[in-house]
């Protein structure tokens, strides 16, 4: 009850804050929550925002499922093989410190700017966070495991599905909710590079009068990223809620 | 071979070097703002209830879609560029920084207490020394997410510097200079980081022991 209050407090003080400062900018600076949705609720009823938002989550989620269907073998091999990881880990070393944003005018030099452009944007930025998670996961599997699934006659393929994928369970939700929160961050990068889609939404937005519609725009992606993070960790309570305390879900 | 020739000719050198100030401006802000709060909500539970929800609803926004709103403030060139890099690594010093600051083993701080440390007393000889190793983490993390934030405002706002080169080799069709320039930033960000590591073991050597 405390909790819930406290809660709501913090959030009505930061929307009052808003609203204060942004009545005294103006919403040529600063579109106080008011006139956000005044103007923003209007243009989302309309209908084409939403439609090109799911024209970019498409793309976003083919980027999205090829880096998962590859991250996580991967991360598990990194793991349990001194080749692959000798292999593998200097440039995981060097993906996770280079920006999704510098290889934009490489990835667009070879493949242009259409569906396939963004598609690889977005599985560059979630791969490598996907295969950090199940690597950290999949070292920490404790070997007295496989070894009772070997002394059941458990062969390399049976070990990994029996006794691997069970065993990273919370750590492939954490991974696919790293994952997700680069893809959405590297769509926007590579829709507002090229101006398509939701991306151009938002630029085109900044070159309006009134920040309102802009704000609304974030906003809304970040109802998206709750709602993707919420529903993860639902999924995951729901498959397998004996793991509720570890990895943080 | 040609990362090699744009490095002895300067060019790389001179832009990285230009690029730089954004990056140091906007990280030094983000951890001056960042380590304070991240210190109170990590040390107040009723802070930590009332704005970890809207912390981590703003850190879900894609930092680039903040650009167009960035423009209108700040222009396109360096206060623009220092904002960026200010955005992406706020949240992540903060949360790194109350994460160090929920974790301070209550036993030393019942210690300082029985020794009649009070207050900010407490927090300057007790809580900071035992977060220290996560102080580190942020710094570390302020600065390899503001080389990401750099490149990326050098190219969405006005493209200078590293970003002019790219753009300027994109548009010739020059993929190894631009292979040149991200493997530039890719051993730049590891430098930083490796260093800060190396810089850690030297400053904290009783941590490592404990971790080992």
């Amino acid at each position: 009850m405390r909790t819930l209050a406290l809660r709501t407090s913090g959030v009505a003080l930061v929307l009052i804050v808003w609203e204060l400062v942004g009545r005294r900018l103006g919403d040529a600076l600063l579109a106080p929550p008011s006139s956000v949705i005044a103007q923003f609720v209007p243009q989302l009823l309309d209908g084409s925002i939403l439609a090109a938002l799911g024209g970019s989550l498409r793309q976003m989620f083919v980027g999205f499922a090829l880096a998962y269907a590859i991250g996580v073998p991967l991360g598990v091999a990194m793991a349990r093989l001194r080749l692959v990881d000798a292999l593998v880990h200097p440039w995981l070393n060097m993906a996770v410190v280079t920006s999704v944003a510098a290889l934009v005018p490489l990835v667009i030099l070879f493949l242009g700017t259409g569906f396939w452009f963004q598609v690889s944007i977005v599985f560059i930025a979630a791969f490598w966070f996907v295969i950090l998670a199940v690597y950290h996961g999949a070292r920490g599997i404790e070997p007295r495991l496989l070894e009772v699934g070997r002394a059941f006659g458990a062969r390399p393929l049976q070990s990994f599905s029996k006794i691997m994928l069970p065993a990273l369970f919370p750590y492939l939700f954490a991974g696919a909710r790293i994952g997700l929160t680069h893809a959405i961050r590297a769509m926007v990068v590579a829709e507002m590079f090229v101006i398509v889609g939701y991306g151009a939404l938002i630029h085109n937005a900044g070159l309006t009068v009134s920040t309102a519609p802009l704000l609304g725009l974030i906003l809304l992606l970040m109802v998206l990223g709750i709602v993707a993070n919420w529903s993860l960790t639902r999924l995951s309570r729901l498959l397998a809620p004996w793991y509720e305390h570890r990895a943080g879900g | 071979m040609r990362l090699g020739r744009d490095v002895l000719d300067g060019k790389l050198v001179v832009a990285l070097l230009n690029a730089l100030p954004a990056l140091l401006i906007g990280s030094g802000l983000a951890l001056f703002v960042g380590i304070p709060a991240g210190f109170a909500l990590g040390r107040s539970r009723a802070l930590a209830t009332m704005f970890d929800p809207v912390i981590d609803a703003v850190y879900t926004i894609p930092p680039v879609a903040f650009v167009p709103f960035l423009i209108i403030w700040f222009g396109l060139y360096l206060w623009a560029r220092v904002a960026l890099v200010f955005l992406m690594s706020i949240f992540e010093v903060i949360i790194a920084v109350s994460t160090g600051a929920r974790d301070v083993n209550p036993g030393f701080l019942d210690v300082g207490r029985a020794f009649g440390a009070r207050g900010l007393m407490l927090a300057w000889k007790v809580t900071l020394p035992a977060m220290l190793p996560f102080l580190f983490l942020a710094v570390r993390i302020a600065l390899v997410r503001g080389i990401n934030a750099m490149i990326t405002a050098e190219l969405f706002f006005a493209a200078v510097n590293l970003g002019f080169l790219m753009n300027d080799d994109a548009r010739r069709f020059d993929t190894a200079g631009l292979l040149s320039v991200i493997v530039l930033l890719a051993l730049f960000g590891l430098l930083v980081q490796e260093g800060l590591k190396v810089l850690e073991a030297r400053a904290l050597p009783w941590h490592l022991r404990e971790a080992a």
